[in-house]
Order: C-alpha cells, then sequence, then structure tokens
C-alpha cells in the first residue's frame, strides 16, 4: 500500500493524512497542501465537477453507431387501445372528495320548475346508470372530482325542459338545436335533457360523439336496395341498440310488437317486447334491419314519446370520410343512422306519439360548416321574428341538404349563469373540499368576473383545474 | 622614411574628415564598452571620474558664473575625447613636423567641409617639400611615389565621396504631395485669413432661422387677417350639383399626378328610381362603397385637367343611362358588397356609463351581498372550503370507520348462520 504521504513532498508528514487517506480520491479545495512542492498536481477530479463534463454543449454531441444505454422506460408499453380508455374513462365518483350531505335529489319536477333554479341536485342512482348507458357523461367533465354525481339547475334548463316536456307532452315533436359559446355547457344541457328524458318515460337514444360516426373509425356496409345507396354502421348500430335497449328497459319491456316483421333475418314473434326486439341480435350484419324495425316500431302510434339526441352537430353536416364503392366520398346524409336523425330533426319524420329531437353543438371539437351556421342563423331569425338574413350570393358551396335538415328547428342559445346560480355551485366545490376558499359574494363576483360573465367551463377553468389531475 | 610621409598625410587627412552621418538613416548605435557579463557593481566609464570632476564644479555656483574663463561642462566634455587623440598625434608628429602648420591642420573643426581648402592644401605640400628636401630619394623611388601618391589620392577621392554629406534628395511621398497637380484648382480658393471679428457659419444659420421665424410672424400678423376680407358663406350644393369633383394642386410643382380628377357622388342624388338605383350600384362594382352609400371614380388619362373631369362628366352620364335603361336590369345578378369589409368598433356602451344613479344602484347591490355573507355567516351557512377540509381531518379517524357494521353484516348473512 502506497503512503498517504507524498514521496516528494515537502511537506511534514501529518496525522490527518495518514487518517483520512480516502480524501485524496476527493480531493477538492486542498486545505494543507504543502506550499512548495516538486510533485506534479493531482489531476483526478470530482465527477460532478464540471470541467469534466467536457465540451459545454456536451449535449448536442454527434454520438454515431451507439445506442443509449440505461435510457428510456424499460416498464411494459400500455396495450393497444388502453391510452385511449384512460384518456376516455368516466369516473363518476371520488372517494377522496368529502360528501355534500342536505342536497335535494332530482326529480321530473325539478327540472321543470322555476323556483328549483339555482340548486345542486344529485342525480339518483337509476338515473346515473341510464345515462351512462346511453353515454350522456363526458370525458370532459369533471363528475371525478367529487363524491357523487351532482348538477346544477340553472334557469336555461328550466327555460328548456320546460318548454320541451310540455310540448312533448301535447304529443308535439320539439326539433331543437342547443347552441352557444364555448364552455357554456351545452352538453351539460344535453344531459339535463336526457335525464328529463328518462324519468318522463321517452325512450332515449343518443349518439354521443357525431364525429365517430363520420371519420370512418367504425365498419361501416351499403344497405342493399336502397336509392340513393346508403349505408350503415354495423357494429356501431348494434352497441347502440344494446345501450336503448338497457337503458330503456322499462319502457321497453312493455311494449308489445306490433308490425309484421318479415323481412327481419331473425324471426320476432308478435307478442314479444320491444327489449327483446332490441336484443333480438348478438350479429353486427343484421344490426341495421332490427334497429330499422324497433324505429318502426316506436313510431306506431301508441307508444311512449322518443328522444333522440346527437351531439357535435356539425360534423354530421358535411361530407363523410367514407368511401361508396366508386370510391366517391359519402355524405354523411346518407349514412343510414345520421339519415335518421336528419330527417327527424329536419321535420320529415312524422311522430305521432310526441317526439324530442335535440342536435347539440360543439364549440371545441367543431368544424367551419358555413351552411350550418346560415341554417342556424336564419332559423334563429325565424324564431326571433327578425327578417331572415340571406345566404352569401357569392358561396358557392352551400349545402343543400344541411338547409333541409335544418328546416324549422328552434335554436337554443345557452347563455352563461347568474351569479347566485355561481354561488351556488362554487359553495358546491367548497363543500366537497374541492373549492378551497371562502364562498362569499366577494369571491363569486371576482370568479364570475374572470369567467367571462359566468360561463360555465370558465368557471370551472377558474376553480377547479388547480386540483384537476 | 617616404612612406611615412605618404601616411602621414592620409592620416592627416583622414583625421581632418571628421565622419558624419548620412542623413535620414540613424547611425547605428555601437557599444561604447563591452558590457559585463554579470556584475553587482554599477557600470561606468573609465574618464567618469573626469566628467565627474568637471560636473563637480557646480554650474551654478557663484564662482563659476563670475569667472568667464570657467567654460561650460558640456562643450568641455565634447571636446575631450578629440582633444585626446590630437595630443597623442601630436605627440608622435613631434620630431617631424612644424608643429604651427600641424597644429593649423588639426584645428580644422569644420566637418561639413571634406574637401581640404587652399591653404591646407599649400600647407600639405610645403610639409612634404621639406620632407623630401631632408630625405634622398633616387629617380626610381620618387617614380614609385608618385605612383603611390595617385593610388593614395584616387583613395582619397573616394574615401572623400562616401563620406561627403549627402545631397539631399527629393522623396517620393507614398501619396505624391510634392509634386504639383495641374489639374487642381488654386485661384478659387480664397486664402484670406478668417476675420477673427465675425461668427462662425453655425451662428449665422441659426440667425438666419430667427429671420425667417419673424418674417413669418410679420405675415401671420399683418397679412393673414386681409384674407377674411376674402371669406364666401358656405352654400350647400344644390340637388344639381350632385358631383363633387377634387382637384389636386402640387403647388407650382410638376407631378404626375397633377392632372388627376376624382368624382364622388350618391346613387341616392341622382335621379333614378330604386331599381335602377341597385342597378347603377352592379354596375359600378367596387367603386361603390355600401357603408357610405357613395361611389367614387378618378381620372389622370389625359393631360389636362379639364379632359380628365369632362371624361368623368360623360360616364357618370352613360352610367346613368345604362341604369336607366330597361332591357337587362340585372336582377339576377345579386350586389357584390366583398370588397368592402364592414369595421366594427366596439363602443363603450351607455349602460355601462357611471350615472349618479348607477353608482347607487352599484351601491345597494353591494351592501346587499354584505348583508347576504353576514345573515349567512350568523346562519351557519357560509361555506369554507377551507374549513370544510380541516374539520374532516381534524374529526376522529374511528368516526369514519364502519368496521363494526360490515362485520355485523357478516355475522348476519345467511351463509354464516349456516
Amino acid at each position: 500500500m502506497a503512503t498517504a504521504n507524498c514521496w516528494r513532498c515537502l511537506g511534514r508528514p501529518s496525522t490527518h493524512r495518514l487518517l483520512a487517506p480516502s480524501s485524496l480520491t476527493s480531493f477538492k479545495a486542498p486545505t494543507s497542501v504543502a506550499a512548495f512542492t516538486t510533485s506534479a498536481t493531482l489531476l483526478a477530479k470530482d465527477d460532478n465537477s464540471f470541467s469534466m463534463k467536457g465540451h459545454v454543449r456536451t449535449g448536442k454531441r454527434l454520438v454515431l453507431g451507439k445506442k443509449k444505454k440505461g435510457r428510456g422506460d424499460r416498464s411494459k408499453p400500455p396495450g393497444p387501445g388502453e391510452r385511449k380508455a384512460f384518456r376516455k374513462r368516466i369516473q363518476l365518483s371520488n372517494d377522496n372528495a368529502l360528501k355534500v350531505s342536505g342536497l335535494p335529489e332530482l326529480e321530473a319536477q325539478k327540472l321543470v320548475d322555476p323556483a328549483a333554479v339555482g340548486q345542486i341536485v344529485s342525480l339518483p342512482t337509476d338515473l346515473v346508470d341510464q345515462l351512462r348507458t346511453v353515454e350522456a357523461f363526458k370525458p370532459t367533465q369533471n363528475w371525478g372530482l367529487f363524491r357523487s354525481p351532482h348538477m346544477l339547475v340553472r334557469k336555461d334548463t328550466v327555460d328548456f325542459l320546460g318548454d320541451l316536456t310540455k310540448r312533448v307532452g301535447n304529443k308535439e315533436t320539439v326539433r331543437t338545436v342547443i347552441g352557444g359559446e364555448r364552455g357554456v355547457g351545452k352538453s351539460m344541457l344535453g344531459l339535463q335533457t336526457m335525464a328529463a328524458g328518462f324519468m318522463n318515460k321517452m325512450v332515449v337514444i343518443n349518439i354521443p360523439e357525431a364525429q365517430d360516426l363520420v371519420e370512418a373509425r367504425t365498419d361501416y356496409s351499403p344497405i342493399p336496395r336502397t336509392t340513393p345507396e346508403q349505408f350503415s354502421h354495423p357494429s356501431y348500430i348494434l352497441k347502440l341498440m344494446q345501450a336503448i335497449r338497457s337503458a330503456n328497459e322499462e319502457i321497453l319491456s312493455k311494449e308489445i310488437v306490433k308490425l309484421e316483421h318479415i323481412h327481419l333475418p331473425v324471426s320476432v314473434s308478435r307478442n314479444s317486447s320491444l327489449a327483446s326486439l332490441a336484443n333480438a341480435t348478438k350479429e353486427p350484419e343484421f344490426a341495421w334491419p332490427i334497429f330499422n324495425a324497433l324505429w318502426q316500431e316506436l313510431l306506431q302510434p301508441g307508444r311512449p314519446p322518443i328522444m333522440f339526441t346527437l351531439d357535435g352537430l356539425s360534423h354530421i353536416m358535411r361530407i363523410s370520410d367514407y368511401r361508396s364503392p366508386s370510391f366517391n366520398l359519402i355524405h354523411s346524409h346518407d349514412l343510414a343512422l345520421i339519415r335518421l336523425f336528419v330527417e327527424a330533426l329536419g321535420g320529415k319524420t312524422h311522430f305521432p306519439n310526441g317526439a324530442a329531437i335535440v342536435g347539440v353543438t360543439t364549440k371545441g371539437n367543431s368544424l367551419k360548416v358555413k351552411s350550418m351556421d346560415k341554417a342556424l342563423e336564419q332559423a334563429a331569425a325565424d324564431q326571433a321574428g327578425l327578417p331572415i338574413p340571406e345566404r352569401d350570393a357569392f358561396y358557392a358551396k352551400y349545402d343543400e341538404r344541411v338547409f333541409e335538415a335544418l328546416k324549422g328547428v328552434k335554436v337554443f342559445d345557452v347563455k352563461s349563469i347568474s351569479k347566485p346560480e355561481a354561488r351556488s355551485l362554487m359553495e358546491y366545490w367548497a363543500a366537497s373540499g374541492v373549492l378551497r376558499m371562502r364562498v362569499d359574494e366577494k369571491t363569486v363576483s371576482e370568479r364570475w368576473t374572470l369567467a367571462g360573465n359566468g360561463v360555465l367551463g370558465e368557471l370551472e377553468r377558474a376553480s377547479l383545474y388547480v386540483s384537476r389531475l | 622614411m617616404a612612406f611615412a610621409v605618404r601616411s602621414l598625410r592620409a592620416g592627416l587627412r583622414s583625421c581632418s574628415r571628421q565622419p558624419t552621418a548620412a542623413r535620414g538613416i540613424a547611425p547605428p548605435r555601437t557599444a561604447l564598452y563591452a558590457k559585463r557579463a554579470l556584475s553587482s557593481t554599477p557600470t561606468r566609464r573609465a574618464d567618469d571620474k573626469d566628467s565627474k570632476d568637471s560636473k563637480s564644479q557646480p554650474a551654478d555656483s557663484p564662482a563659476a558664473k563670475e569667472t568667464p574663463t570657467a567654460a561650460p561642462a558640456p562643450a568641455a566634455k565634447a571636446s575631450k575625447p578629440a582633444a585626446a587623440d590630437n595630443a597623442e598625434l601630436r605627440e608622435s608628429l613631434k620630431t617631424d613636423v612644424v608643429p604651427n602648420e600641424v597644429q593649423g591642420l588639426m584645428s580644422r573643426r569644420n566637418p561639413l567641409k571634406s574637401t581640404p581648402s587652399k591653404s591646407q592644401r599649400q600647407a600639405e605640400a610645403r610639409m612634404l617639400q621639406t620632407y623630401e628636401n631632408q630625405s634622398n630619394f633616387t629617380a626610381e623611388q620618387k617614380a614609385i611615389f608618385d605612383e603611390l601618391e595617385k593610388e593614395i589620392d584616387l583613395l582619397d577621392n573616394a574615401v572623400t565621396e562616401a563620406t561627403a554629406v549627402p545631397k539631399k534628395m527629393k522623396k517620393e511621398t507614398f501619396w505624391g504631395e510634392d509634386e504639383e497637380d495641374p489639374d487642381m484648382l488654386v485661384e478659387d480658393i480664397d486664402d484670406e485669413e478668417p476675420a477673427d471679428d465675425d461668427i462662425m457659419s453655425m451662428a449665422h444659420g441659426k440667425l438666419e432661422e430667427f429671420r425667417e421665424y419673424r418674417e413669418y410672424a410679420r405675415v401671420a400678423a399683418w397679412q393673414m387677417p386681409l384674407l377674411s376680407k376674402l371669406t364666401r358663406k358656405f352654400e350647400p350644393p344644390t340637388a344639381e350639383q350632385c358631383l363633387r369633383f377634387r382637384y389636386t394642386t402640387y403647388m407650382g410643382e410638376e407631378h404626375p399626378a397633377a392632372s388627376k380628377v376624382v368624382v364622388e357622388f350618391s346613387p341616392r342624388d341622382l335621379p333614378l328610381n330604386a331599381a335602377q338605383q341597385l342597378k347603377l350600384k352592379k354596375l359600378l362594382g367596387a367603386r361603390w362603397n355600401p357603408e357610405t352609400d357613395i361611389a367614387k371614380m378618378s381620372c389622370e388619362q389625359f393631360d389636362h385637367q379639364a379632359q380628365n373631369k369632362r371624361y368623368l362628366g360623360d360616364l357618370v352620364e352613360k352610367l346613368v343611362a345604362q341604369a336607366k335603361d330597361k332591357t337587362d336590369m340585372f336582377e339576377d345578378v345579386p350586389l357584390d358588397t366583398r370588397h368592402h369589409q364592414i369595421k366594427v368598433r366596439p363602443k363603450f356602451p351607455k349602460e355601462w356609463r357611471l350615472t349618479e344613479e348607477r353608482m347607487q344602484k352599484l351601491e345597494e347591490a353591494r351592501q346587499q351581498s354584505l348583508l347576504l355573507d353576514q345573515a349567512k355567516e350568523q346562519g351557519g351557512q357560509l361555506v369554507d372550503g377551507n374549513e370544510r377540509v380541516d374539520k374532516f381531518f381534524a374529526e376522529p379517524a374511528m368516526a369514519n370507520l364502519r368496521i363494526p357494521e360490515r362485520l355485523s353484516v357478516k355475522k348476519s348473512s345467511p351463509r354464516a348462520s349456516r
């Protein structure tokens, strides 16, 4: 073993050198170096020192022919579809949130009662199941922050649903498009509409994302003997039919098949219920004929009223990404399911039992469809009794079918919430332990103003996103 | 002996000639003494002591000042080495040479005068003559001496030439400054000395500026009020004067747009009905402004304003005639306004103005909200998120557990009872 003292060093051998030989390796600031020495300076340096890192721009040095080792995540990558499932998951409860007691449960009457405006109501478990089945909840909504699903009954809700339920009760057909600024709660109003539909014993059919039908994400097949040629989405329709059956089982199981369905590939006995008709097949290729048969059955007099809602209206007002066998792009309205909705919305379908056809527009994920914008503008002007704005004479690409589809619809513009509504909502958030601040008039007014005078989405953004994962 | 004479002469001449440094070239600095390789003692010249002695006689001492015989130290110092050399020579020549003549030769001090003067040459000749007279030479010897002398003369001339003060060479400067420039005009340049009693040109400029200010101030004070005499009352244009022409003047300057004429008119002012007006708007195209309902056309294709104006007048007449033409009223053509974007300028809303009434209302609303908060706080309904969370965590942990209940459920289950 070499001595700790330097051979040629003129320094006196000292005890501390003998005691701490390891200090030689980590020689940063030698405190007891001899004043004069002929031995070479110690060049071994600390690995962490700057000078060992080479050039200042070492990270940018080109390294060829070598794979970086020890980098990257060695864990198993997520399986196919796992990431999307995580992204699209809907979490309706959170045990970490505090339980808010003393809030009333939602009833059918509450949604149309002007006195209930500004109340937070909890959703009954059955209703939550139904809404979940028809995919009324959206992954973008913040249900996962709270102990159990609650919602605000706002003035727009009462206005819209009061009118809707009254007219549907009179066996009228309500054809409405829900519009409004981004984040004001259009999809939420759609959910409340569906809740009202379930509570008022309507058959609720919901297409949660219209873009799933037009962006060539699901399989499609031509429907034989149709002119012009139409196309169905076998898997999607099968899934939709099962959702309709399980969400509306209580109603559908009471209704009995009235029509002869000889042409159907499956035998449907006359006395079977509509629920069993909806459940008649698990084969995607038979999905469209059976769905069509179910639709025809529902249109028969004496049936419960239908509620057909669709979210993302602008997506179905354009030419889809699907192609026909002759490789032409298919217009969205030639896709059978969309055609069903569009004909209902445009007033071509007669509903003897009353119906509510509601299209919800989106602003976050939407296309600029000039035809739809103009049609809705005209519809709104017509509704308000104003002179109808004319089409732009120099825009050649107006789609006549869009104007047909939106002929005579009512446009409901969702507005921002008022301060009392914002206060009750913020009180609920605070009581859940999500909004950790004192909720008084000052803070409410502050947040309400911050949120563009009560745009609900912005209010959530200003208050909740601090704690959102 | 003869050798000695000639060498003496050569030596004399060379002595009489002091080498001069060539002008313009710095003489090489030669070391006066050998440098010691290493020494701790201070360097000193051999004759340092003498100079020290001469210096030790202080120049400013009263005795030195008073006595004119005491020469100034630097002069003495300069003459010293030369005097020492000459003394040695004198010593060697004492026996043979007439001391006066040698003295005279040695006394030549003018270094610039390289060639020996007449008297010097005579002295030389005389000196040589004495030598020749004293010694007896054969004819042969004389011939050899003559030859030698010739050679020495040649050498002497060569040396004289080499050591002569060089003639002043005309420098060829880099910029050629010394050359005469025939193209340069020198007559115009005023070589007069600047007058000391005048101010600077910048100050003159400043003065000129003030003069200009004052001139316009005078115009404003005296002449401009007279313009009011020329005022005319405004007369709004009549229905006949529906065209408004605009001319441009460039104040006498030539300008390509000087002959340009612009006409503006509104289709409403023309004698047309609604359909004809609409047709006129369609005909006008991008020249019609839908926001102001004014059409604007210009012409500058002719040389004179009058011609351009005439053309515009004719054009408007033609347009009106076309608008009145019933054969095709362009009903199928939509009115195109794409050339004009109407800018929306948001204005401060009237409702937002802070009037007294509104301020009172706001104050009331604030009071009410305060009261509401107070009432809620008293009633225990005011919600505080932090408080709720703290309260939840402050509760005993066991209160949240429901383990006993679960256990009891298990116990009461039918399977357990079996």
